[in-house]
């Protein structure tokens, strides 16, 4: 393991998010993981009784759970629960207004462009800062809408009767190691519920920051969309590099009630120490549509399978995601569709790309049970392999019932060849624009799917990966 | 006025040597054309100059104005002035042309100073209307699915934008119907001035027609072995290759 | 014709006699040791029981076993088999008819012995092989010794290879020396014919340089209902630039359970072919591992499936590339009708140094009925450079509209059904480019079909 922590360290520039200031906490639930720690986040976040059970129980279900290293990366070995800390935060409420964030945590924000983001385009953003959310707000006339859109600790207090109805039902928390153990030190995270027929313009955004060395990010997201409205929400993560492994252990769990649609976009960018080991989930009702867009450059390990359960008739799922597994990096990604209802269509297209001693999984299942009546499943993986040293691997499985429904998947690898790279060097690119020029377009169909301003700052982060990738 | 000179050049790829001490001039200003049968090692030449990494300079220089282009990257010597229209383009699914192409010419401009859009946008619609190339040409995927015509074409335009001081045209007749021939003829032609110098790479005479050249020479076994003026193309062409075998001003090598 | 100058050699009597050992069961211990087999191979024998009892069971949990059902592999009542009664002997003997031409043909039954025909006198004297395991085991030890079960059963079967090595005594031993072409294939049958008797069939083919050869082997069973095991291992070796074309024809009866391991390793330029045709069995699970380790070596792998009733088909396969420029084809086919299940796991492989390598994968399955179910797991594990590869799975159904137009020409629906499978199949028969052999595998669909049609007619 030791020689993976220094291959990581190799990493190229992650210029963006690799800056850290020391910041004052005011909880500190202290290193290691216990009853007593999962007690003192209780506490400090004055936990309804309901939640304090639980977080106990999730505990117990984390600790009985073997790592599942019989399937995954035995790189997952090298975490050390006992070294972390689960839990940090200032201890002052969640802001409405950039001006009454703490000053040494908006300057991180500011330096990270957030606030002008905001400005820009979003409907609304949430900063979470370590283990809380130090801001958050939407605009007023988003809010007067009906949509709520508030950190996860909130989210439980104020709408109890929202919140309580769908939490932990679209991810159990037994459902895998790693969403266990968020189920038992959460925080954080946004909770989302858009009123029937409310159609969210722009996108709301969460902005993930891990600041402290050996620390977990265990956020929770739950979003409910009700009957016939739309939200489209965008992530994005960073932290900074440290010669130690960080956990980000997310759950997230997306409720499209009747002819909903919701997007949800990611952009992973974590530094090359962070283990990254996300649950992610959606429910789709009759004739909803849940869109995963997923984008995995950074971190030392993810692994990610979003998935969609097509509960009601005709809804549908998708998973477009893009993995850039670079040096030293396994990107350990791919997709679920589960169709439980007649005439549900699910859509997997997974590009990856491997660079150097990179390795890229994909990981996909489908399952069409017997008696469904015309479920389609198309999945698509192309791999492309940079380097001589460069690995891909896939592994899908599926199944299907029955004489109604259509299942196709195909996957291709394929490499940059000397001679595509010859042909860009005489029209006056470089090794390194020529090999991100030749990435960008292997991902661009896909990429060209995605909303405007998240396609160009893909675009950005591949181009700095590539021109660190050659020579 | 500026040259493009080699000078003694030998190549070879891998053990076998292709290109046996060749020396060639071109001006600004000059057509010249290289003739040759199959296996003579013209695009061994081409490409040689080009820089492609597979083939290896065992002795000789190719200078341009001076500059000992041997010592430069594949990418230096294009932003230097140097352009191939390659024989076999490859294909780079996913990139547009207009994308590729603005990459290109972004290169050429100073650190820190960005291409306007509108400005190359309007030089390239100008180029493509005088190559007779619709414009939705621009938005498909540089040389993907394209036939041969299409994809000779889109060498030609490239030129055209890049601008180079010295361009090298290998086979780019071949694969190509009398019309297209004459499309891409008619795009070289128009590009001719005093500023622009033009090797033509080629195995049949058929091209010359319409690219008139200045000088023709003839290569056999990696050297040329004859050189004159557009006459000696048709020459060529009725009397064969076996001919300039036989009538070898130096001696051919075996 | 060299079918006309096989010599028959039946077994002898007193043969017949002797081998009628008291039957035990499987789990009582290592087969018994007979008195000429040499000291390395009953060694083999105690180390494959050892490795037998160490070895865990398989559970769904294992990614080897995923989706399979395990619970069949309970070898509890299983036990060695007699030389079947005289009845089932004549019936065997006349049965054991496939192609109209052959080089040589050995016949097992209850992984006994029971008849050969000797290959004709021209390839013995180029110093072709092809004997029974038992016999080779003395004849020609030192080449048995040399290639016996020295691939690692890499597909999740460990347990079960050792269990037969614990147990094995009845097979082939085919030795092709160099440059040495067969014209007509060699044909194995075994059969299995008494209540609860479990058969260890055995293959071991040596292509030596440059030779060609062609090897069918026959899986049948006597009576339609006695349950049995079956447990075989091959061993096929394609030496440089050798051809080899292995065909295997599946039809235990339907309440037989099947494990089939097959290793092939392909040298430099070699060529290796195999096609598997399920038809029988109640669980049928077949690995097949596929070694490259030469420069220019093709593999081509080939299976059909037909399942009915509750029939469960499980096939696991690794294409492993370990040598640049190197290509394998792999295309499976599963038609699935009733309740029955196909599963197939497959892997490509490509190991760090296999550049220039070309790998292809596909699977399709053909859904006719409403609780069938198939599950694919094709992978991919690429960790080398400039290498083309791909895999597709596609699960779908009968069009509609080419059903109709069948029906509309007054076939019956269970015929044009049976018409749009066996096209559906033939593609992979038409791989196999041997028209002798192509023709007995669409016989053999086709009366699997016929008794579908048959018993679809009673019911109507």
């Amino acid at each position: 393991m030791a020689t993976q922590t220094e291959t990581s360290a190799v990493d190229i520039d992650r210029s963006i998010g690799d800056f850290h200031y020391d910041v004052h906490y005011g909880h500190d639930a202290g290193v290691g993981l216990s009853d007593r720690v999962v007690n003192y986040i209780s506490d400090v976040k004055q936990d309804p009784d309901w939640v304090r059970q639980f977080r106990l129980n999730a505990l117990k279900t984390f600790l009985s759970k073997p790592m599942p290293t019989h399937w995954a990366s035995k790189d997952l070995d090298a975490i050390v629960f006992d070294n972390i800390r689960y839990y940090l935060a200032q201890g002052t409420p969640t802001k409405r207004n950039w001006e009454d964030v703490p000053e040494d945590i908006k300057r991180t924000f500011e330096r990270l462009g957030i606030p002008e983001q905001e400005r820009k385009f979003l409907a609304g953003v949430e900063a979470q800062f370590d283990s809380e959310a130090v801001y958050s707000n939407i605009k007023k006339a988003v809010g007067e809408q009906g949509v709520i859109f508030v950190g996860s600790t909130e989210g439980l207090k104020n709408h109890p009767e929202i919140f309580r109805k769908w939490f932990g039902k679209v991810i159990p928390t037994g459902d895998n190691k790693f969403s266990a153990l968020n189920s038992a030190v959460f925080s954080g995270g946004s909770f989302i519920y858009v009123p029937p027929g409310v159609k969210v313009k722009h996108p709301l955004q969460a902005y993930f920051r891990i600041n402290a060395e050996n620390f977990g990010q265990f956020e929770r997201t739950l979003i409910i969309v009700d009957e016939g409205a739309e939200v489209t929400y965008m992530e994005g993560c960073t932290a900074p590099k440290f010669n130690t492994a960080t956990l980000h252990s997310a759950v997230v769990e997306l409720v499209a009630l009747r002819g909903a649609k919701i997007q949800y976009i990611t952009v992973q960018n974590w530094s090359a120490n962070v283990f990254n080991l996300v649950t992610k989930r959606g429910l789709a009702h009759e004739e909803a549509e849940i869109k995963w867009i997923d984008c995995n450059i950074g971190s030392r390990l993810t692994m990610k399978y979003p998935g969609v359960v097509l509960k009601g008739r005709k809804s549908r799922g998708e998973v477009l995601s893009i993995a850039l597994a670079g040096n030293g990096q396994h990107q350990d990604t791919g997709a679920k569709m589960i169709h439980g209802a007649d005439e549900t269509t699910s859509n997997i297209i997974s590009k990856s790309i491997s660079i150097g001693t990179g390795r890229a999984t994909y990981r996909g299942l489908v399952h069409v049970p017997k008696h469904l009546k015309h479920c389609k499943n198309n999945t698509e993986c192309d791999a492309l392999l940079i380097n001589a040293t460069s690995r891909t691997d896939t592994y899908p499985a599926i199944t299907v019932r029955g004489t109604g429904n259509s299942v196709q998947h195909e996957a291709s690898v394929s490499q940059v060849s000397a001679e595509q790279i010859f042909y860009m060097q005489q029209r006056g690119l470089s090794e390194g624009q020529a090999m991100s020029l030749s990435v960008n377009g292997f991902v661009n169909d896909l990429v060209r799917q995605f909303p405007m301003e998240y396609s160009v700052e893909l675009k950005r982060l591949i181009e700095l990966e590539m021109e660190g990738s050659v020579g | 006025m500026q040259q493009l000179e080699i000078n003694n050049l030998r190549v070879a790829i891998g053990e076998s040597e292709i290109i046996r001490d060749l020396s060639l001039t071109v001006r600004t200003g000059e057509v010249h054309a290289i003739m040759g049968p199959n296996g003579s090692g013209k695009s061994t030449l081409a490409k040689a100059i080009a820089g492609q990494p597979d083939y290896r300079v065992t002795g000789g220089g190719v200078l341009m104005d001076g500059e000992n282009l041997l010592e430069l990257g594949p990418d230096e010597r294009a932003r230097r002035g140097l352009f191939l229209a390659f024989q076999y383009p490859s294909e780079i699914p996913g990139v547009t042309i207009a994308d590729f192409l603005r990459a290109a010419a972004q290169s050429r401009s100073p650190e820190g100073e960005e291409l306007e859009a509108t400005d190359y946008y309007a030089k390239l619609y100008e180029k493509m209307d005088l190559l007779d190339i619709d414009r939705s040409f621009t938005s498909r995927s540089v040389n993907e699915g394209f036939s041969g015509g299409e994809k000779k074409r889109s060498e030609i335009l490239q030129m055209a934008m890049l601008e180079p001081r010295f361009a090298i045209l290998d086979e780019t007749d071949s694969g190509l119907d009398i019309d297209a021939l004459k499309i891409v003829a008619h795009g070289v032609n128009s590009l001719r001035s005093p500023n622009l110098g033009v090797l033509v790479i080629t195995h049949y005479q058929r091209l010359l027609n319409y690219i008139i050249p200045d000088f023709v020479h003839v290569m056999v076994q990696g050297r040329i072995v004859r050189s004159g003026d557009k006459e000696l193309a048709l020459e060529l062409e009725e009397k064969g290759y076996d001919w300039i075998r036989d009538h070898a001003e130096e001696p051919v090598l075996v | 014709m060299s079918d006309n100058t096989a010599v028959l050699e039946h077994v002898k009597e007193s043969e017949a006699s002797e081998a009628q050992p008291t039957t035990r069961t499987i789990l009582s211990g290592p087969a018994e040791d007979t008195p000429d087999q040499p000291t390395w191979f009953r060694q083999q024998r105690e180390q494959g029981w050892q490795d037998f009892s160490l070895l865990p069971n398989p559970t769904r949990k294992d990614q080897p076993w995923r989706f399979s059902n395990v619970d069949v592999l309970n070898l509890a009542s299983y036990q060695s088999g007699n030389l079947p009664s005289d009845h089932d002997r004549a019936q065997i003997l006349e049965q054991s008819v496939a192609l109209d031409g052959k080089s040589g043909r050995l016949i097992f039954a209850n992984d006994h012995f029971l008849e050969r025909d000797v290959l004709p006198e021209s390839l013995r004297k180029s110093g072709v092989i092809f004997q029974p395991l038992e016999r080779a085991l003395t004849e020609h030890e030192g080449l048995v010794r040399r290639y016996f079960m020295t691939q690692p059963a890499a597909l999740g079967s460990a347990k079960f290879a050792a269990l037969h090595r614990a147990h094995v005594r009845a097979g082939a031993f085919v030795y092709v020396p160099r440059g040495v072409e067969l014209d007509l294939p060699i044909e194995i049958f075994h059969w299995l014919a008494d209540e609860n008797v479990a058969v260890f069939p055995h293959l071991l083919l040596v292509a030596d340089e440059t030779s060609k050869v062609t090897v069918i082997e026959h899986f049948r069973s006597v009576e339609k209902t006695r349950h049995g095991f079956a447990c075989g291992v091959n061993d096929l070796i394609a030496g440089h630039g050798a051809t080899v074309k292995y065909v295997c024809t599946q039809r235990w009866n339907e309440n037989v359970v099947a494990l089939q391991i097959n290793a092939t390793t392909v040298e430099r330029d070699a060529s290796a072919m195999s096609l598997n045709l399920h038809l029988g069995g109640a669980y049928s699970r077949f690995e097949s591992l596929s070694r490259l380790v030469g420069e220019g070596a093709r593999s081509d792998l080939l299976a059909l499936s037909v399942a009915h009733h509750k029939q469960e088909f499980d096939a696991r396969t690794l294409q492993d590339h370990r040598s640049p420029h190197t290509t394998s084809d792999l295309l499976y086919k599963n038609a699935l009708s009733d309740r029955s299940r196909t599963i197939f796991g497959g892997l490509i492989r490509v190991e760090r140094h296999a550049h220039f390598t070309d790998a292809y994968q596909k699977v399709r399955n053909l859904l006719l009925s409403d609780d069938a179910e198939a599950n694919s797991m094709p992978g991919l594990e690429i960790l080398a450079d400039n290498v083309k590869c791909s895999h597709g799975a596609t699960s779908g159904q009968v069009d509609e509209e080419e059903m109709f137009y069948l029906l509309s020409r007054g076939i019956p629906e269970i015929i044009a059904k049976q018409l749009i499978v066996a096209g559906f199949l033939d593609e992979v028969i038409g791989r196999l480019s041997n028209s002798l052999i192509g023709q007995h595998l669409r016989d053999l669909i086709a009366d699997k079909f016929r008794l579908d049609a048959t018993r679809a007619a009673i019911a109507a």
